[in-house]
């Protein structure tokens, strides 16, 4: 990536700059700015907007849609919190998205390290194999997954959706992972064995630690994912102590068309952005550089 | 280097049964079940062959369904790979401020779908939202008045959400192409007089074809299974003018608030999807495969 000012990995020759020439180069830039300035904008207005509401009461939102909240209530958070179980829901995804991230990480990490450095007769298409779910759509395995869910008994279970979330959630992970596995260089895992380490050490002690980007970027993009998804949850999930965030959410939204509380809804829509965004301010370097890991070389 | 076949077999075992168990099979099981007349879990189901899919073939809705998710494909991926296009080339100039303003427009996607509807259906509300506002605030008062939700409309309004939301992803894949261009191509391109749209064509496009060919490839896998934002966007029962093949299919299986659970039919859509999906990138491989260009 880029600091501003430059174009690819080179600087800008220096321009003798007179009066004129600077001015000029300023208005060329206007439509970049106004352009890409108003985009900004708008996603930074609608959030702001939907924080401010959250502290208001229907009656002032409804009276006043853009000014601010008067006195700053947290009775909608209380609300939401207890009354509608968005604490409890909060947990409940908590579990199981955490959960689930570690383990699709020590599941995938060894296939990824396998399949890319230990070069054996179908490895390749083992890969293929893995990388192939991401083109299937998740909907066409709803019906098998709930007989399955079924029988295993874990359909309705936080349990089972856990286990449904790891499984899904290999193929991308693979994707990623072997993506960083394959660029570290070849004389590692010589070096390594010639200083004595075994097979299992080359991974664990040697590999392992090198593709730490990649299991943070995995790890990040795994958890932004799993905590914003319901389509999943609202196929497997029924009971409604069991609800993701999510679920519960859209739960909430659906009832607002009767009550109207709008604002307890705005609440709740804050909760659920807080750990993603919160995340996402401090890692976003680090998830626009896995996005474009795979895909750019 | 040898590694000895067990640990092969161990570092593979785990990820395999899950993946094998919950991923694979059934989505080959799939197949066996869309050839049945099959009216609940535990229902017994009658083999009925191809009947499923001749049925879906005269099923109006499927063909709705279809049609959008097609709309959302073509017309909504033209539009955001335009838009995204187009803001790259505003980012490739001198403008301050590029971290900050390339991680506002991607971020819509690390936000919650269901709070994205939400934020969607109060911009779109016809008696406070924010476009009536907007419009009233600035005295176009027919304007003011559309139901922008209403009709046929609805999916065109929420194609539009879509895209705001996509258009921040692919800005930073394409962006990432862009910028790996080495300066120098474009210098040398000016000295021998070319202009902004011969370098456009000439140099951007064939050097960022990867990237675009990887951008593509997303969309299309993205759009063809899209479901959630879609599906919730109009609150508890979508409205059929906004159904695609993903919502179709889950209405066919679970129902709406009243099951339905006309489950070898909802399967058949699924595999309908799956090889639409398989044609699609078959095709995509084909048509965009191009001599990659190393500098």
């Amino acid at each position: 990536m880029d600091s501003e000012g430059t174009i690819g990995k080179y600087e800008l020759p220096p321009t003798k700059s007179t009066f004129g020439t600077k001015v000029k180069k300023w208005a060329g830039l206007i439509p970049s700015y106004v352009i890409l300035g108003l985009w900004s904008l708008f996603t930074i207005f609608t959030i702001l907007w939907v924080i401010a509401s959250s502290f208001k009461t229907n009656r002032e939102l409804f009276q006043a849609v853009w000014s601010l909240p008067s006195t700053f209530r947290i009775e909608n958070y209380i609300k939401a919190w207890e009354t509608v179980k968005m604490g409890q829901y909060f947990s409940n995804s908590l579990i199981v998205v955490l959960a689930s991230v570690i383990i699709v990480l020590f599941l995938s990490a060894p296939v990824s390290y396998i399949l890319t450095r230990v070069k054996f007769k179908g490895s390749a298409l083992l890969l293929l194999l893995f990388i192939a779910g991401i083109g299937i759509p998740v909907q066409l395995l709803y019906i098998p997954l709930f007989m399955i869910t079924t029988q295993l008994g874990v359909i309705n279970s936080l349990w089972g959706l856990g286990i449904l979330y790891v499984s899904l959630s290999i193929p991308f992970t693979v994707f990623i992972l072997s993506g960083f596995f394959a660029t570290l260089p070849k004389e590692l895992e010589e070096a390594a064995t010639i200083d004595g380490c075994s097979d299992f050490q080359v991974y664990w002690k040697v590999l392992l630690p090198l593709a730490s980007p990649g299991l943070i970027t995995a790890a990040i993009f795994n958890f932004i994912f799993l905590w914003n998804e319901y389509q999943v949850a609202l196929v497997f999930i029924n009971d409604p102590d069991l609800r993701t965030l999510p679920l519960g959410l859209y739960a909430l939204s659906n009832a607002m068309q009767y009550t109207g509380d709008w604002v307890g809804l705005m609440a709740g829509v804050v909760i659920i952005m807080v750990p993603t965004i919160i995340l996402y301010t401090v890692l976003s370097e680090r998830m626009i550089a896995g996005i474009t890991m795979g895909s750019v070389k | 280097m040898k590694v000895r076949k067990r640990m092969i077999f161990l570092f593979l075992l785990p990820a395999s049964t899950l993946y094998l168990v919950f991923f694979l099979f059934p989505a080959v099981w799939a197949f066996y079940f869309s050839v049945f007349d099959w009216s609940g879990f535990g229902e017994s189901k009658i083999f009925i062959g191809l009947g499923n899919y001749l049925e879906l073939m005269n099923d109006d809705l499927f063909w709705t369904s279809f049609s959008n998710t097609l709309k959302i494909l073509f017309l909504g991926g033209f539009i955001t790979l335009a838009v995204a296009f187009f803001m790259t080339v505003l980012f490739s100039t001198n403008i301050r401020g590029k971290k900050f303003f390339r991680a506002m427009i991607f971020m819509p996607n690390v936000v919650a779908t269901i709070a994205l509807t939400t934020l969607w259906a109060f911009i779109y509300n016809p008696k406070f939202g924010l476009l009536t506002n907007f419009f009233a605030a600035l005295g176009f008062e027919e304007l003011s008045k559309v139901l922008w939700t209403a009709g046929d409309r609805v999916f065109y309004a929420m194609l539009i959400a879509l895209i705001w939301i996509q258009v921040g992803f692919m800005v930073v894949l394409l962006l990432a192409g862009a910028d790996k261009i080495p300066f120098e191509f474009y210098e040398a391109a000016k000295i021998e007089g070319a202009n902004a749209w011969q370098m456009f064509l000439r140099i951007t496009i064939p050097l960022m074809w990867d990237v675009i060919t990887v951008a593509v490839v997303f969309w299309s896998i993205w759009a063809l299974k899209v479901f959630e934002f879609p599906y919730a966007f109009f609150g508890i029962t979508p409205p059929t003018q906004i159904y695609t093949v993903g919502i179709y299919m889950y209405i066919m299986g679970f129902g709406k608030r009243d099951p339905i659970y006309r489950l070898g039919y909802a399967t058949a859509i699924g595999v309908l999807l799956l090889l639409v999906v398989i044609v699609v990138i078959v095709f995509l491989r084909r048509v965009m495969r191009r001599e990659v260009y190393e500098y």
